[in-house]
């Protein structure tokens, strides 16, 4: 990370200042609407810190971008040459909802016009600011669309953002989190993880088939997690000994897994593929919408996520192990000349996709309650797309888990405000589907050829 | 005899240089795997069932693996282009241009062939050149491009389409029967084959390999590589809107949701068949072999009754297979060490002539030889024992016309065989690889002409028995 710029000391009092002001006005907000005293000041605490952080940051961006006007044609033709494509695209913009509100009745509200503002503002910040992140552009872009997607949505959707639509996205974020571990950590290696979806199902078939046959759950939880990282180990060596065919070998992988877990469990079994059992309470509690932290009311895979996503966070940035996995994804050759054993690392991170895919399905048991093949289906290409939104290369050595988080959360908050507007799932991929492009044009966009020789 | 040696790769690790003096693929020991997978399912499954080898048993075999096999064309097309073009999106596309033309007919509208033609081609074509204009100018990596196209056209073809149903067009009812070898469907395959290796023929395919195996090279040797990406994704697109033809005269209706199958299923076939998916090698021989492969998998393990558990069986064997022959082409550069000039066309006929022994014996109709003499356990004769086997065939008046019959069969097996040694030495003399697709062409015509012979009742009656 670079070192933070200076900035004076009015400026920082200015930002202190706005930040109480902000915080205040959200503080009188919460007592307006009759929340509760704890989560008020808990919010207006976390308004300020972010401010004061985010002033910090911001500005300091600007100390030293003086320009220099240069001699030549006039500031304003100067402009246009400079802002021509952004301002082109603002016409569109304007002239879409313009249509828009002439087209369909009703649309032209207050909250309509907001969340265009809110858009604009959006995308003039990614425009501006964007630049100036160099390191973590992805990150900056997927924050403000994460902060546009969920104001826009609590503006137009009514209880989008009650505590419990929170709860419930964050406990689907969380599965998929978990799921995405994995495919970041294999991504970082320049290699792909298809084999997720169906060492979830597995997992999830697995464990309940487990848990019918009298294993105690805590054993049958184990012996799965277990399973699962075999596999990952599998996954691992095949995939390094065929180097570039990763996506390949780890499909045929997941067929195999899922083949050949659903033939074990219906061995002996009148409904090939269906399995019965009991969900003990524990498990179901974990996982369940309704279930309880050391008595908090919100579902502890929540606390598990954030707390696995805090602990990789800092360990690829700190530890010896994080440093040489991106040292093999940038460079592969240079990295094992200094002595790192390529194929450890190979093995290791699919071992431990193929546990958290494991874990995956071991929590979605105990969320639905009932197994089934096909639970992790849906995460084939979402995982894919959550690394890949979050702004993690492919190609391996840029990136991390937290970027990893971000993507997550949009594509949650995305979906979520698409149910909310009423498009149902295959409205929802469709736009996922067009968003994953721009979203990663806007960062990802590789060398022309030419400068490449 | 003393062969020209061609320069040939040696490690892998440097390709570039060895293939383009190799010129056109013309000895690709990654063929080896395929049709030694090829020919061995097809004897399990001419043993296990030999109304296989039955006029309508091909005829089926045919209309259901011709779409896939399109698939994997639509696929290989652009993966040789490089940068590791895996079009994930291929299913969806299939599928979207499927049901857009279910709902454009319902409509009223693509009610002739030529029209439904020129739609689906054109769609297809669309699309890949959007694709190519994305990947060429917005310069994102292509597997996100296809990952995005994925999601979005399997979301709008829901949308178009909710459930599967809706009519195809009339023209089409009767190609999805699959009763006769020669279907309009496997006239379309047959002539995207030979489209595709008459292409081979060009220069612009010599660029597009070579762009596909290093694209800086090609760049700075003056091919013109956003033309050639272009041109490669237009062909698959091509290829795509053929596939989605055959798909809807074998489902004979719209279907929104096979997407995920399809594209799965068409990666496994390239992969199988041979094709790099980091670019640069791949062709329509392997991609066939391999979509065929998948599709005997199926068909010899549905041969075996595993009850309810056949689907997994199935899921278990694809992903077994697929990753066994991955881990077998690890063993090719040793094998190469070997074998110096391998081909594939000679070791396919030749396995194919084993093969079709095999499937001769399998399908043989020995009932009809008449009564077979009853087995006597006794004292052993040593000189019946020895004379017996010869004996048995006595001479009627069946047999002799039966002989009569597949006589013509007998001698177009020779003559394959003899013709495929004979082109192959002539090929390997001339270093003219424009001869490539002129043996291609003379065998497909000939295989087809044995497959007429045998429609047109060469050894029909025999196989109608065992039916």
């Amino acid at each position: 990370m670079e070192k933070l710029p200076q900035i004076g000391l009015p400026a920082r009092i200015l930002g202190l200042v706005i930040a109480i002001l902000l915080a205040g006005l959200g503080a009188g907000f919460g007592f307006a609407q009759g929340m509760a005293v704890q989560v008020v000041i808990l919010s207006a605490i976390a308004t300020l810190a972010l401010t004061v952080w985010a002033w910090r940051y911001v500005i300091g961006q600007f100390v030293e971008t003086e320009t220099i006007v240069a001699d030549g044609p006039s500031p304003l033709r100067l402009a246009w040459l400079q802002y021509r494509w952004p301002l082109i695209g603002l016409a569109l913009v304007l002239a879409a909802f313009l249509l828009l509100s002439l087209t369909i009745p009703r649309f032209f509200n207050i909250w309509n016009v907001l969340s265009l503002i809110i858009l604009l503002a959006i995308l003039v910040l990614t425009r501006t600011l964007g630049r100036q992140f160099q390191q973590n552009r992805s990150a900056f872009i997927g924050i403000m669309v994460l902060a546009g997607l969920f104001s826009v949505g609590s503006m137009n959707i009514e209880g989008f953002a009650s505590g419990n639509n929170i709860k419930s996205m964050l406990l689907f974020a969380s599965f998929l989190g978990i799921a995405s571990i994995g495919q970041t950590l294999v991504a970082l290696l320049g290699g792909l993880d298809l084999s997720i979806p169906f060492i979830i199902g597995g997992a999830n078939v697995g464990l309940l088939y487990l848990i019918g046959l009298g294993v105690p759950p805590w054993l049958a939880t184990i012996i799965v997690l277990l399973i699962g990282t075999i596999f990952g180990v599998i996954n691992g060596l095949l995939s390094y000994r065929l180097q570039g065919q990763a996506l390949i070998v780890t499909l045929g992988t997941g067929f195999a897994i899922s083949g050949g877990v659903q033939i074990v469990t219906s061995i002996g079994s009148a409904y090939s593929g269906n399995v019965f059992g009991t969900v003990p309470p524990w498990l179901a509690n974990i996982s369940a919408m309704n279930g309880t932290t050391f008595g908090l009311p919100f579902p502890p895979v929540i606390l598990v996520w954030a707390l696995i996503a805090l602990i990789l966070i800092v360990g690829l940035r700190t530890t010896v192990y994080g440093r040489y996995l991106y040292a093999l994804g940038v460079n592969r050759t240079s990295a094992s000349r200094v002595m790192i054993s390529e194929m450890r690392y190979w093995v290791i991170m699919y071992a431990l996709s193929g546990f958290f895919a494991a874990l995956t399905g071991g929590l979605l048991l105990g969320w639905s309650g009932g197994g089934f093949i096909g639970v992790g289906d849906q995460y084939l290409f979402l995982t894919l797309a959550a690394v890949v939104v979050g702004g993690t290369s492919l190609l391996g050595g840029a990136g991390g888990y937290g970027f990893t988080v971000i993507g997550v959360l949009v594509l949650q908050v995305l979906s979520s405000f698409l149910v909310g507007i009423g498009l149902d799932f295959k409205w929802q991929q469709f736009i996922f589907g067009l968003l994953i492009l721009p979203m990663v044009a806007l960062y990802a966009r590789s060398p022309h050829i030419r400068t490449q020789i | 005899m003393s062969l020209p040696v061609m320069p040939r790769e040696t490690s892998g690790s440097e390709p570039v240089a060895a293939k383009v003096a190799e010129q056109g693929g013309r000895s690709n020991p990654f063929l080896l795997m395929p049709i030694t997978l090829f020919f061995a399912l097809l004897s399990i499954a001419v043993l296990r069932t030999p109304s296989l080898m039955t006029a309508s048993g091909i005829g089926a075999a045919i209309i259901v693996v011709t779409p896939l096999i399109l698939a994997t064309y639509t696929l290989m097309a652009s993966t040789i282009a490089g940068r590791g073009t895996v079009d994930l999106s291929v299913g969806p596309l299939i599928g979207f241009i499927n049901v857009t033309m279910i709902q454009l007919h319902a409509a009223g509208a693509l009610e002739n062939p030529i029209p439904v033609f020129l739609y689906c081609m054109a769609v297809g074509a669309a699309y890949q050149f959007i694709f190519a204009l994305i990947v060429i100018y917005v310069r994102v990596q292509p597997i996100i491009v296809s990952l995005s196209g994925y999601l979005a056209l399997s979301g709008i073809n829901l949308v178009i389409l909710p459930r599967p149903g809706g009519v195809a067009p009339p023209f089409m009812a009767e190609w999805g029967y699959g009763t006769s070898i020669f279907s309009p469907v496997l006239i379309i395959l047959v002539l995207a084959t030979v489209a595709w290796l008459l292409f081979t023929a060009t220069a612009f395919y010599t660029h597009l390999r070579l762009m596909g195996s290093d694209e800086r090279a090609a760049y700075t040797s003056g091919v013109p590589i956003t033309i050639v990406r272009i041109g490669a994704h237009l062909i698959s697109g091509c290829f795509a809107g053929l596939a989605s033809i055959c798909f809807t005269a074998l489902i004979s209706s719209g279907d929104p949701s096979q997407g995920t199958t399809y594209t799965l299923i068409a990666v496994t076939a390239l992969v199988l068949g041979g094709a790099s998916l980091a670019g640069g090698r791949g062709g329509v021989f392997g991609s066939a072999l391999g979509a065929l492969n998948l599709y005997m998998i199926t068909f010899v393990l549905s041969s075996f009754n595993f009850g309810s558990v056949q689907s997994f069986v199935t899921n278990l064997a694809y992903g077994a297979i697929l990753v066994i022959s991955l881990l077998l082409t690890l063993l090719i550069p040793v094998i190469q060490r070997h074998i110096r000039n391998f081909s594939p066309l000679l070791y396919f006929v030749s396995l194919g002539v084993v093969v079709f022994g095999i499937a001769l014996h399998a399908t043989f109709d020995y009932t009809s030889l008449g009564e077979a003499p009853a087995y006597m356990p006794g004292p052993m004769d040593i000189q019946a024992a020895l004379t017996k086997p010869l004996e048995i065939a006595t001479l009627t008046p069946e047999t002799l016309a039966l002989r009569a019959e597949a006589m013509p069969f007998v001698f177009f097996t020779i003559l394959l065989a003899v013709l495929a040694v004979f082109l192959r030495l002539a090929f390997a003399q001339a270093s003219r690889r424009s001869l490539g697709p002129a043996v291609a062409v003379v065998v497909t015509a000939l295989v087809l002409g044995g497959a007429w012979v045998m429609h047109e009742g060469g050894i029909a009656p025999a196989t109608e028995v065992v039916r």
